[in-house]
Order: structure tokens, then C-alpha cells, then sequence
């Protein structure tokens, strides 16, 4: 999603990647703070393409880490209730 | 027919059900007392807490009115909330005049996101520490 507005910085994926670092996967999560940092500093700095591009890395990473964090708890699940439905608990 | 506006519905329709379904589990399970709930992977590998740890917790506390309690398992989770919450309704207003933008470039904009990762780095490490 190209952002052309001059005026306001590309999502930044901020509020996203604090979300996916405080409950999933911390370093994916972190990656995504470090970009959504990049957008303001690079919009900011009259780099609009650059943050743009920021912005799209910062997307990339905050749904791969909520991706990762939400297949973790389901192959979690599936682990315990399977333990528990063979009576190992 | 079904027409763009229905999708829309249903997707706002499932996040509503989802989000109270959480919300009910976490506000009368306590997520320490029960193996369903996940478990952090870095602590059960390494035994080290990760800045995330304790948020579940947290939020069981939280949805029943302990901020205290809450506060003692993820303290980064309880003050973060509000923060989150107000870049939510920055992100969200239609218009953006200079004063908005000013706002936000003080509470979202380079320095304060680099200040906010100091602070989950260096909650990471004392935690682990004392």
C-alpha cells in the first residue's frame, strides 16, 4: 500500500509489533519496533519512498511473528489436549 | 446477494465473538493454574523470562480489577496497555491537522519508539537478573 501523502507517515506497525512481542514471539516483535522506528525517522527526514519501505518491512514482520506466535499455541494445544485426552495427566 | 458491506459484518461478527470468548476465559481462569494455557517457549527452553512473561497472568488480573497483581506479573504489559490504546485513536482519526500530527510525532514518532524498546530491553534484563 503506497502512501503519496507528504503530511503523515505510512503505518508504522508500531501498536502491532508491541502487541506480538508482549504475547508471542519476542524477536520477530522486536524487528518490527526497530522498522516502525525507521518510518517516522526516514518520513521525517523527507525519505518518503524509504519509509514506505519501512513501513511495508515492519508489516512483513509483525504478521510473521503474530503468524508464528498463533501456530505455536495451536500446536501447543493440540500437544496437551492430546496428552491429556491418551490420560498422560 | 452477498455484497462487500456482508463480508464486512461477518469479519466484525467473529472478532466480537473471538475477542469476548477470550475475554471470559482469561477473566475467570487463571492462566498460572491451568496446562492449556501457552506456555512461553523461551522459559520452558532456557529457563529465562522473556519481556512478554507474565502477560497472560496479567491480563487475568487485570479483567478482574487486581492492578496490583497485574502490575507484578508484566509491569511493560500494564503500562504499555494505555499507550497502545492511545496510538489505536491516533491511528484512527480521519483528519490530521497540525496539532494531531505534532501529538503524534511526540508520543509515536522515532525518539519515543527507540525510549519504549529501551525500556523492554532493560525490563528484560533485570527481570532475569533479580
Amino acid at each position: 500500500m503506497e502512501n503519496k501523502n507528504t503530511e503523515r507517515p505510512p503505518k508504522t506497525w508500531l501498536l502491532e509489533s508491541i502487541l506480538a512481542t508482549l504475547f508471542c514471539c519476542l524477536p520477530l516483535g522486536i524487528a518490527g519496533i526497530v522498522n516502525a522506528s525507521k518510518v517516522e525517522s526516514r518520513f521525517y527526514a523527507g525519505d518518503v519512498d524509504g519509509a514506505n519501505r519501512a513501513s511495508s518491512a515492519a508489516k512483513k514482520w509483525t504478521t510473521w511473528s503474530f503468524g508464528l506466535g498463533i501456530a505455536g499455541i495451536i500446536l501447543y494445544m493440540i500437544f496437551v489436549f492430546g496428552f491429556a485426552a491418551s490420560g498422560a495427566f | 446477494m452477498l455484497r462487500l458491506e456482508h463480508f464486512k459484518f461477518f469479519k466484525w461478527a467473529i472478532v466480537f465473538i473471538l475477542a469476548s470468548f477470550i475475554i471470559i476465559l482469561y477473566k475467570y481462569f487463571n492462566p498460572s493454574d491451568y496446562i492449556y494455557f501457552p506456555k512461553c517457549p523461551l522459559k520452558s527452553l532456557t529457563g529465562i523470562q522473556c519481556p512478554g512473561c507474565g502477560s497472560q497472568r496479567a491480563v487475568h488480573h487485570l479483567l478482574n480489577f487486581e492492578i496490583l497483581n497485574a502490575l507484578r506479573e508484566n509491569v511493560i504489559l500494564v503500562l504499555a496497555l494505555p499507550y497502545i490504546l492511545t496510538g489505536f485513536v491516533f491511528e484512527n482519526l480521519k483528519k490530521s491537522d497540525k496539532r494531531i500530527l505534532k501529538w503524534r510525532k511526540i508520543l509515536f514518532g522515532h525518539k519515543a519508539i527507540y525510549i519504549f524498546l529501551l525500556f523492554v530491553l532493560s525490563f528484560w534484563i533485570i527481570r532475569n537478573i533479580i
